[in-house]
């Protein structure tokens, strides 16, 4: 407990996934920021009609004051984006947002709150030493202290924790009765992003939905704890990415589906360019991996380079893992698919297809 | 170290306790239920023989006199400017919940009722309001405004 206690306490780690979480959360922030000024402009102040104050009065806004509020979240969020002063921006705007729902609770949606959630803990990480504008006039180091973003993670788990844990207790969403009429009335929004009506259709069975049902409380509970274990985390980040899509596909959420998989980036490990990507510049798929790669690897996991092509017949690129074992072909695209955010939802597919060739692929010690 | 510890019980604290939050605000309980409402506004007025009858109101818009007997225009809309609590006479979603959904409408009829003084006719204000509670049968709750004094609130 004391050395668990000591780790939380002093562990340091790379920065640099961090920069592409504070973007995405930056640009949810000022999304909905956004948002609450269209609907200013369209329906007006909410304090000067019904609404529902968890505040007295005296600590709701004025319309104007409102209104200044809104363009700092703006500007704040252009900020926490941009990297310029981010992590005051992040925590300043985490805690508008949040003194927002509390003047009126007619505003209130789970995917604010936890935007607002996770904006307050990343303030507290080292999330702005990269994917910013300037650099600051003094040089500053990549890592910082990791323990606010140990706070990350588990909040993603009590988000999962509650969910799950709630629909479990429950007898309508455990029995499926609740997913049944959910599919129903919905309907037209799959149907709309392409979901063909017949499965549609099929999903909305009583049998159907009772085993869905039972699969994403199940998918909750396993991705709350799964996150947390070295051999499970990479299947269920991409279990939950799948599980998310379903979910945004298929009903209203807003931008939580974007906010969780942009939390995800918080369970990536703290090891900058750890892997290593060496390509043939003559072949066709060197040069594709050596162009992309580097434009796609918004976390930092490679290290690219060319090597000198030579005549003898080899591969087109070679990726050195962080054991230091070499692997090409399929196996080297699991890696890439498995580390480059855009191709992680084609991993368990193309791993399970490496996993066949020699030595597989599915080991998560890389 | 406080600072997280903090963090956590106060987590801990909103998820545990989010049962007695009739939104469940702060417990993170997604997509909780599948119910939908309906609901049909009312006036109860004054007819000419002294009874009291309710008068359907179409859209949420009506027309009254105020206190000086000139006939003026009212919505509900004025009050009330959430799509999911000033859509009338169809089926919509309760996002949060039936109960969450009710107790908004409550609080929303009393405030129209309370903030709209010039409307002399109407004594009280009335919500049929159909609630289907994940996909069973349907039930009809009437919600009742506070009465209001004769000549306006």
């Amino acid at each position: 407990m004391r050395s668990l206690h000591a780790r939380f306490k002093d562990e340091i780690g790379d920065g640099f996934v961090l920069g592409l979480v504070r973007v995405v959360v930056g640009a949810l922030l000022g999304w909905h920021a956004l948002a609450a000024a269209k609907e200013l402009g369209s329906i007006g102040y909410f304090g000067d009609v019904f609404h529902v104050s968890m505040l007295p009065d005296a600590l709701v806004p004025s319309a104007r004051l409102y209104a200044v509020l809104l363009a700092l979240r703006v500007c704040l969020a252009v900020m926490v984006m941009f990297g310029v002063w981010a992590r005051p921006g992040l925590a300043v705007s985490a805690l508008l947002g949040l003194w927002m729902l509390l003047c009126d609770r007619l505003q209130f949606h789970h995917n604010r709150y936890s935007l607002d959630c996770y904006a307050l803990l990343l303030a507290l990480t080292p999330c702005d030493r990269s994917w910013r504008v300037t650099e600051s006039a003094v040089p500053e180091p990549r890592t910082g202290p990791f323990w606010a973003v140990r706070l990350c993670q588990l909040q993603v788990s009590i988000v999962y924790l509650a969910s799950g844990g709630s629909k479990l207790l429950d007898p309508d969403w455990r029995s499926g009765v609740v997913l049944a009429d959910r599919i129903v009335r919905h309907a037209h929004l799959a149907v709309a992003a392409g979901v063909p009506r017949s499965v549609v259709d099929a999903l909305a069975r009583a049998d159907a939905s009772s085993a869905l049902a039972k699969l994403a409380i199940m998918s909750e509970r396993v991705i709350c704890v799964g996150l947390w274990l070295r051999p499970t985390r990479v299947v269920v980040l991409w279990w939950g990415l799948w599980f998310h899509v379903t979910i945004q596909l298929t009903t209203n959420v807003e931008t939580f589906t974007v906010l969780t998989l942009a939390m995800y980036g918080a369970f990536a490990t703290p090891d900058f360019h750890a892997r290593k990507l060496r390509y043939d510049p003559s072949r066709f798929w060197g040069k594709t991996a050596g162009v992309l790669v580097p434009v796609l690897d918004w976390l930092g996991r490679f290290e690219v380079k060319a090597w000198e092509p030579d005549d003898q017949p080899g591969h087109s690129l070679v990726v050195v893992r962080r054991d230091g074992e070499r692997v090409t072909g399929i196996r080297a695209f699991a890696m890439i698919t498995r580390c480059i955010p855009l191709l992680f939802p084609l991993w368990a597919p193309v791993a399970l297809i490496a996993s066949f060739t020699r030595q597989g692929d599915l080991s998560s010690a890389s | 170290m406080f600072f997280a510890v903090a963090w956590l019980g106060v987590q801990a604290a909103l998820v545990l306790t989010a049962d007695r939050r009739i939104d469940a605000a702060f417990g993170f309980r997604m997509f909780a239920e599948s119910s939908s409402i309906r609901m049909s506004l009312y006036r109860e007025v004054l007819g000419e023989d002294g009874q009291r009858s309710r008068v359907h109101v179409d859209d949420g818009v009506w027309s009254a006199n105020d206190a000086g007997g000139l006939k003026r225009r009212f919505a509900w809309s004025d009050r009330v400017r959430r799509y999911e609590l000033a859509r009338f006479d169809t089926e919509m979603s309760a996002k949060y919940g039936a109960n969450a959904t009710l107790v908004r409408l409550q609080a929303a009829l009393d405030d129209v009722a309370t903030h709209t003084p010039d409307d002399a006719d109407t004594r009280r204000f009335l919500l049929d309001v159909t609630v289907r509670r994940n996909g069973r049968e349907p039930y009809v709750v009437h919600l009742t405004s506070a009465e209001r004094a004769p000549g306006g609130s």
